[in-house]
């Protein structure tokens, strides 16, 4: 199993949401992957943006940005 | 001759510090590896056999054996080779996963390339990774360059995951120069490997 590291974790409402913010954070070069949201913070199935914890402020305004300002940041080791 | 010290390790280790150790031998040699339990022989000793390299092996001391893998033509005796720890090998299951499309499942293509990115990074997370994961058709294409799934796919094969890409896929996609990670395989290894396997994962 790999290593798990503290991350940053965005977790969305909609998986449309995600597959939206997706688009906008790799179009804008900005760091980070989508991944099934992780069992820590629900046990529903979902998706998720994982990076790295300094990167919350740059994926904050880009969300803001794309109107998805209400999503929520976890930080956890995944 | 090169030595590793494999001595508490835990599996896949061994066999890892080996093959890195056999890839350093471009002309040849000896690869002499010490664990300290017999399914890390039996693991040596099988990665030895699928290989073709000649492999022996002796228990030196209570908890402490040597195997010895020659890279070259020679042939090991099956004495050398065969030698068995059936309940311990019967409790490992042979997992496959079968990755024959860019997308898991029906429905939007949109969606099922994401899911299938995601069951990747949910792969690399299992306490117990596939032995092999097969790629063909358009599956092929996530082994090779632009893949997002390549940062998972290297990190599984680090781990001792075998990864195998169709060679007729590869070049019907006109992706045969663009393969990222693992190896080319043809239809009959892809359909030992299914016919062999204990479990056949296809997302």
């Amino acid at each position: 199993m790999r290593k798990k590291e503290l991350s940053l974790i965005v977790a969305f409402d909609e998986t449309a949401q995600a597959m939206g913010a997706e688009r906008c954070f790799q179009d804008r070069g900005l760091p980070g992957r989508l991944i099934p949201i992780p069992r820590e913070i629900t046990a529903g199935c979902g998706l998720a943006w994982k990076a790295a914890p300094q990167d919350q402020q740059c994926l904050k305004e880009a969300l803001e940005a794309l109107s998805l300002g209400n999503c929520r940041f976890y930080v956890l080791e995944v | 001759m090169l030595e590793v010290n494999a001595m508490g390790d835990a599996c896949p280790m061994p066999v890892i510090k080996t093959m890195n150790a056999l890839k350093t031998l471009e002309q040849g040699g000896t690869v002499e590896t010490r664990v300290d339990n017999e399914i890390a022989v039996q693991n040596l000793l099988k990665m030895a056999r699928e290989k073709g390299h000649a492999a022996q092996w002796e228990q030196v001391a209570q908890g402490e054996y040597r195997v010895v893998i020659t890279t070259g033509p020679q042939e090991s005796t099956p004495q050398q080779t065969e030698a068995t720890c059936p309940t311990q090998q019967k409790s490992r299951k042979n997992t496959v996963v079968v990755i024959a499309s860019d997308r898991m499942g029906e429905g939007s293509e949109e969606l099922g390339k994401t899911l299938l990115k995601g069951f990747f990074y949910a792969l690399t997370q299992q306490e117990t990774l596939p032995d092999t994961i097969l790629f063909y058709n358009k599956g092929a294409q996530m082994s090779c360059q632009g893949s997002p799934a390549l940062e998972d796919l290297r990190g599984l094969q680090e781990q001792g995951v075998e990864l195998l890409t169709c060679g007729t896929c590869l070049n019907y996609y006109g992706l045969s120069d663009r393969l990222a990670v693992g190896e080319v395989t043809n239809m009959y290894v892809i359909c030992e490997k299914m016919t062999h396997a204990d479990t056949v994962v296809k997302p």
